[in-house]
């Protein structure tokens, strides 16, 4: 942990996923690659689109809007695959867009009511974030769905979720003790 | 700081393992008769420095028992007690107890109960010859001096370091006894280097076992005190000048000196102050610096010429002691440590596999460097140059992580110890081969299968003493343990000579569970096989050792995971043998690249028999769904990936533009798998699926082809078997 973070306060990357904007906790971020087809694999469920080689290591890569239970996403040029560490396995997750980084307070997280996702537990909580607007004009508010990682984890899927725990307390990080701390910033292939 | 200690305490678990390991083959090879003073050394070698840290540590139990276990083998070391079986089998008694005081102190199991093992050690230890008799180690001395230190061993002392009492009696036979020819003092010069504290080589540790051994320090060198302000508490500045009584042996001082760091200096010689010089062949100034790992053998003779001489008589004597048989002994001593203490480095495995797949990466990056360029710049010598070194490293890593397979086979003396305690059971065990290299994946995952094995040999295979003697056989059992590498193969049996299988038991069992057919017609060695059958157990009690039906399906299973297969082969009161058939590697597989509906997979060439562009009618559809090609009068069952994996069936070819691969499998025999093309051939390294995902069933992983793309490696076993296993059924219908 960065001695410049301040105690409670979380730093998130936040990306967009059809309408929506999503966060998960930056600490387990490792990097963000352009989008390349991976290699399909058989016997395993759509949303795992395959896998494809980081650095030497097997990187299953996860449709993350089908996992979520929505369309999957479609490829255009700013597609990109966030690689991230979970419990000690690492995935990528297909996102439309990444947006930006943010720190929110972790007691302005709001515990998820029941949204329309097929599995609630993989939302750790909603946050209110404010948006620089485009033209740097008006700032506007948006709602960032944090993602709880240790439910996506892709072994856990398996279960469909039955395993996962009650919902994830706000106070609880998303990421905990593996996550690799973001220390090697942010690897951005342009 | 605490992170630190845990991390040194770590290092000295490790070294307790091979030291365990050391005393173990040492103990093994001095039952089989082997009492030669060098393997008597390395055992009291290993159990003294595993006490040694674990007094640093403070782990008082395991200290206690390592030290009472070093006072017996330190009497067999200088020859006063004989090293008669009885006396042997005590040791790998104490041994046992000492590897459970061990886990102990890490905290993986409880204190051992050790009364009995202790009480036996001292039964040794009190019933030994206390006469004087021919001390084999030391040089020309006069003897008395020995008798009393070997009865202060005697007495009970919970922590490392021999009593203090020694010095106090040698005082006092020294002053009673004047007209004694007395030897010369020793007089140590001992500058730790400068991070002795940092490598945990406290050098006041030292200092106190010298001092039990009635060590007085004479001088404080402070000249390399640096001022307050640039000193670094860390760091050893001191020089001390330390003498001894003379009578005290030169291997127990050079034992003190056991755990200084590297780079130290330690000068031990012999001075005349106090005592005229003795005779001249006697003990030779022979300056002996202590186990300090030295990088290379000359350096001893450098270090034996920086000898400070206290006199001229000694100084003659110094320039002839690379001559002295005592000097020559230690000479050959220290090279021997100093290679293990230099040529051995821990290395995190973790670690190893990152630069393989780094390595591995970086020979991808070259290809494609080499793509971009111009033909005629790919032929300059620079990038061939560098692909060759790249490959080298490749090779030079993988080679890193080969381990002799002795780390899997280490486990078994005890662990039949402990099995032949509990059955009454008579066995010897033979090994051989245990040098042979492996892959230390294939040697972690095997220590389960071969720990069945035993278990199963010995409760199952190897009759009681008397059955045996009935049986016209030893009463004692063997139990034969090999490795071998065939090609690229390491083949491992476990072969007992016990009853043999029980074919007309197994076969009633076999029914009894339903796993087959009460008229089915099986040969000996497909009964044989049955015994792997999950749920199997012949045994009609359940014993604490074997006998839950799970062993011998374990064996196979974990086996066959790694790649390999188990073959049986038992003779009827003449024992079983189980030979397992393992891959050299777990990381580099010979390959087929195949393509198929516009993906490439890998196929093991090990199962690969031939490929086959069929002819028009070769292979003929025998209901919907399922095929078989003729090849050479023979009808084998052809089976389409695109089926079994699920994958778009689009443009498949039909047969006679495609290829079938004819492969061996363990589960169906030999099936035809129809691909599009053959791409390659190649060696390929193996990348887990597991490690990030889960393993999936029909894959045995994936691996990173030239171009950084990633091809699955397709389980041949595992893609046939249920189909084979459907059609039987089907037919059976």
């Amino acid at each position: 942990m960065s001695m410049t973070e301040n105690a409670g306060e979380l730093k998130m990357v936040t990306f967009a996923l059809g309408q929506q904007t999503f966060g998960i906790d930056m600490r387990s971020l490792i990097e963000i690659r352009e989008w390349a087809p991976p290699t399909p694999l058989p016997s395993v469920p759509s949303y795992i689109l395959g896998v494809t080689n980081l650095r030497g290591t097997v990187v299953p890569i996860v449709g993350l809007a089908e996992r979520l239970g929505w369309t999957p996403s479609e490829i255009h040029s700013r597609s990109c695959v966030l690689v991230v560490s979970i419990a000690g396995k690492q995935a990528g997750f297909l996102v439309d867009e990444v947006n930006d980084i943010v720190g929110v307070q972790e007691d302005a997280i709001q515990p998820a009511p029941d949204v329309e996702i097929q599995d609630t537990n993989v939302i750790a909580g909603l946050v209110q974030i404010t948006t620089r607007g485009n033209d740097g004009g008006t700032a506007a508010s948006t709602m960032v769905l944090l993602l709880d990682l240790d439910a996506l984890t892709v072994a856990s899927t398996a279960v469909a979720g039955v395993g996962a725990a009650t919902i994830a307390t706000p106070a609880t990080p998303v990421a905990d003790a593996s996550s690799v701390a973001a220390t090697g910033g942010l690897d951005i292939a342009a | 700081m605490s992170d630190e200690l845990d991390e040194i305490q770590a290092i000295f678990f490790e070294e307790c393992t091979e030291g365990l390991l050391a005393a173990e083959q040492g103990l093994a090879a001095m039952q089989g008769g082997d009492t030669s003073p060098k393997t008597i050394a390395s055992v009291f070698r290993a159990v003294h420095s595993i006490k040694g840290g674990a007094g640093a540590f403070g782990h008082a139990a395991l200290t206690a028992f390592a030290h009472r276990f070093e006072n017996v083998l330190d009497e067999i070391r200088a020859g006063r007690i004989a090293p008669t079986q009885g006396v042997i089998s005590v040791m790998l008694g104490a041994f046992d107890k000492l590897s459970d005081h061990v886990a102990a102190a890490q905290g993986t199991m409880g204190l051992p109960d050790d009364a009995a093992s202790l009480a036996a050690l001292e039964a040794i230890l009190a019933g030994k010859d206390v006469a004087p008799a021919a001390p084999v180690e030391a040089p020309v001395e006069v003897a008395p001096p020995v008798v009393v230190e070997s009865s202060a061993a005697d007495d009970i002392d919970p922590f490392g370091f021999e009593p203090v009492t020694v010095a106090i009696e040698d005082f006092a036979a020294t002053d009673a006894a004047p007209m004694l020819p007395v030897d010369p003092e020793w007089t140590i010069l001992f500058a730790p280097s400068r991070d002795a504290m940092a490598n945990g080589a406290e050098p006041v540790l030292v200092i106190r076992e010298l001092e039990g051994l009635g060590a007085r320090v004479t001088d404080v060198d402070i000249s390399g005190l640096p001022s307050l302000r640039d000193l670094d508490p860390e760091h050893a500045y001191l020089r001390w000048t330390i003498s001894l009584p003379g009578d005290v042996g030169e291997d127990q001082i050079g034992d003190c000196f056991d755990f200084v760091a590297p780079d130290s200096i330690v000068e031990i010689m012999r001075t005349s102050s106090e005592a005229p010089p003795p005779p001249a062949v006697a003990p030779a100034p022979s300056a002996v610096v202590a186990d300090v790992p030295l990088r290379e053998p000359g350096a001893i003779h450098d270090l034996l010429h920086r000898v400070e001489v206290a006199s001229p008589a000694i100084a003659a004597a110094a320039a002839s002691a690379t001559a002295t048989p005592a000097a020559e002994g230690s000479a050959k001593r220290d090279p021997r440590t100093a290679d293990t203490a230099s040529q051995t480095i821990r290395v995190d495995l973790h670690k190893l596999d990152m630069l393989l797949n780094l390595v591995g990466e970086l020979v991808i990056r070259g290809s494609i460097l080499s793509d971009r360029l111009s033909p005629a710049d790919q032929q300059r010598v620079e990038l061939p140059e560098q692909a060759r070194l790249t490959r080298e490293i490749q090779d030079t890593v993988m080679s890193l992580r080969a381990q002799p397979i002795r780390q899997a086979f280490n486990r078994v003396p005890r662990m039949l110890r402990d099995l032949t305690a509990e059955t009454g059971k008579q066995v010897v065990l033979e090994t051989q081969g245990e040098t042979t290299e492996v892959d230390k994946g294939v040697i972690e995952k095997i220590g389960d299968p071969l720990t069945h094995l035993i278990r199963n040999a010995v409760d199952h295979g190897i009759e009681s003493p008397e059955d045996r003697l009935r049986a016209g056989k030893p009463a004692q059992g063997t139990i034969r343990l090999s490795a071998a590498q065939k090609g690229a193969r390491i083949v491992v049996t476990v072969a007992d000579d016990g009853r043999g299988i029980d074919r007309v038991r197994v076969r009633a069992k076999a029914i009894e569970k339903g796993l087959i057919g009460a008229d089915a017609v099986l040969s000996d060695e497909e009964i044989d096989q049955l015994i792997c059958a999950p749920g199997f157990s012949t045994a009609t009690t359940v014993s604490n050792i074997s006998g839950r039906g799970v062993g011998m399906d374990v064996v196979r299973s974990n086996v066959e995971a790694l790649g390999g297969r188990v073959d049986i082969s038992s003779a009827p009161g003449r024992g079983t043998t189980f030979t397992l058939v393992l891959p050299l590697t777990l990381a580099i597989l010979d390959g087929m690249v195949v393509r198929l509906a516009g993906q490439r997979f890998v196929l093991p060439l090990a199962h690969v028999i031939e490929a086959i562009r069929p002819e028009p009618g070769q292979v003929r559809a025998t209901t919907p769904g399922s095929e078989v090609i003729e090849v050479r009068g023979t009808y084998l069952p052809v089976r389409r990936l695109t089926q079994i994996f699920g994958l778009p069936d689009v443009n498949t070819l039909p047969p006679e533009e495609s290829l079938v691969i004819i492969v061996e499998s363990e589960t169906a025999g030999k099936v035809g798998l129809i691909v599009d093309t053959i791409d390659d051939r190649r060696e390929v390294v193996i990348k887990s699926l597991e490690q990030n995902l889960h393993p999936i069933r029909g894959l045995g992983g994936a691996t990173i082809l030239g171009d950084g793309s990633i091809a699955l490696i397709l389980d041949v076993d595992a893609l046939v078997a249920p189909l084979s296993r459907t059609l039987t059924r089907g037919l059976a219908a």
